[in-house]
């Protein structure tokens, strides 16, 4: 099957950020204050501090990459569109 | 109120690939490893095939491709003799292994005398099977864990119920990222919805509240449910292992929730509900069994309300999506790698992805919804009984 492309990132495509924690780069999009996807690579994942050395079972999430992902959000580097 | 974008005008069309011609690769579950233990032979349509399951002499469970490759005879229709599966039609003996062992009335077996076996695992009371159209060994990587509770003392056996669904089993598995419908479709009102991905893992983190329009109120004295907490994650493209707890306003229930699949072909597969409960001071004895058969039910009942929808619904590769849906097509993206070799593999459909959805304003619209449904009964039932509610 060919996968497709999410119609949601036609408008707003993912952008690229780095964490101001260990320097991993992922792309992150948000469709809200709330709302928040973030796609890794192999690269990121190796270098994250807390993904190295988290433990078996799922990995929850980075909060060092959660809090550089809402400071970029503020500082307007990450765009947020306005509620309507 | 939602806002509408103007702009194309075009209709938008449906689209949908034909169906896969291969079946996933991975560990499939074919339910409580103790049915396959009865000293008979079973058949299982599953992957495209006939198969037969039998538990050979030393204990292990064993499957083979269901038709004998002497004449076509079908093995599970046989009996088990020793280690082996005895064919009904002229007593060809088949090890676990897939080897023809004897011919009773032959001098030698002949050359090539060996069919299709699959590796079984048989795990906290379950078998599992390994699928893989390439024929390699299971990966120890992407093994089925452990479930803790299912052999411990404090915790209930399994429930488990099995639904045959005529439909392709990726209707299912897009569940995993559709928030929303299990307001509409279950009648549950979730409140936190998160996916994670990675690897041959997908992860749907749930929270809900209880929802009081749809569910009879707790009596005096019954314990009132508040909300419940759910981490679940496939392990591989069938096997679902979900932590679910239900909060009462007295107790906290701690369950395991199994829902997993097999496809019997590209357009039927085999539904599987499994529950385990576990024992508490509030919940103890026949209560927790009593509790497990309840949730059970309930579950089988949810299945119910999957079904009439995928009954008659379309195959959709392009779904149009809300920023309130959930990851649709990277869910898709990340199911894919159990439909290509292993060679074929690429490194978006197995890197992390994370979607943390934004449930404000689902919240705000289904609260409404409770409220005006929780209004219009208390006015029906004024309206019956001539007071005022
Ligand atoms: S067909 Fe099975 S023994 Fe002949
Ligand atoms: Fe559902």
């Amino acid at each position: 099957m060919t996968i497709r492309p999410d119609n949601r990132l036609l408008d707003a495509p993912m952008q690229p950020l780095t964490c101001r924690r260990c320097g991993a780069g992922v792309e992150v999009r948000k469709a809200s204050w709330h709302q928040t996807s973030v796609q890794w690579n192999a690269d990121a994942a190796g270098t994250c501090l807390e993904r190295r050395t988290a433990g078996p079972g799922i990995f929850p999430g980075c909060a060092a990459l959660r809090d550089s992902i809402v400071q970029a959000a503020l500082d307007g580097e990450i765009a947020v569109p306005e509620e309507s | 109120m939602t806002a509408v974008e103007a702009g194309n005008d075009d209709i938008r069309r449906i689209e949908a690939e034909a169906l896969p011609t291969r079946f996933a690769r991975g560990w499939h579950c074919l339910g409580l490893s103790e049915k396959f233990k009865d000293g008979e032979p079973h058949t299982v349509n599953a992957f495209g095939q006939k198969l037969v399951v039998f538990q050979s002499g030393d204990g292990r469970i064993n499957v083979l491709d269901a038709y004998c490759r002497h004449m076509g005879g079908d093995l599970s229709q046989g009996t088990i003799k020793g280690d082996e599966i005895a064919c009904p039609f002229h007593d060809w003996r088949w090890g676990g292994d897939g080897r023809c062992k004897k011919i009773p009335y032959s001098r030698r077996v002949p050359l090539r005398a060996r069919t299709a076996a699959w590796t079984t695992m048989d795990q906290d009371g379950l078998l599992f099977v390994w699928n893989d159209p390439e024929g390699n060994p299971p990966p120890p990587e992407v093994t089925i864990p452990r479930i803790e509770g299912a052999t411990r003392d404090d915790w209930t056996d399994w429930v488990w119920t099995e639904t045959i669904v005529n439909t392709n089993c990726r209707e299912v598995v897009d569940n995993v990222v559709d928030m929303a419908h299990f307001f509409y479709v279950h009648y549950s009102f979730p409140t936190y919805f998160k996916n994670i991905f990675e690897g041959h893992v997908a992860t749907q983190i749930m929270k809900g509240t209880g929802r009081q329009d749809t569910r009879p109120p707790a009596k005096d004295g019954e314990p009132r449910l508040l909300g419940n907490d759910s981490a679940a994650s496939y392990h591989g493209p069938s096997f679902m292992i979900d932590d679910l707890t239900y909060h009462y306003d007295t107790m906290d229930i701690n369950s395991v929730l199994i829902n997993a699949h097999y496809p019997i072909d590209a357009t039927s597969f085999v539904l599987h509900s499994g529950i385990i409960v576990q024992r508490t001071d509030k919940l103890s004895g026949p209560a927790a069994d009593e509790m497990a058969r309840k949730m059970s039910s309930f579950i089988l009942k949810g299945f119910d309300q999957d079904v009439q929808i995928w009954k008659n619904k379309a195959r959709i590769d392009n779904p149009l999506l809300c920023e309130e849906d959930g990851p649709v097509y990277q869910l898709r993206r990340w199911y894919e790698q159990f439909y290509v070799d292993v060679a074929d593999v690429r490194p978006e459909m197995v890197e992390r992805f994370e979607f943390e959805l934004d449930t404000t304003r689902p919240v705000e619209a289904w609260k409404k919804e409770v409220e005006e449904n929780l209004a219009r009964k208390a006015a029906e039932l004024s309206a019956s009984t001539g007071r005022p509610a």
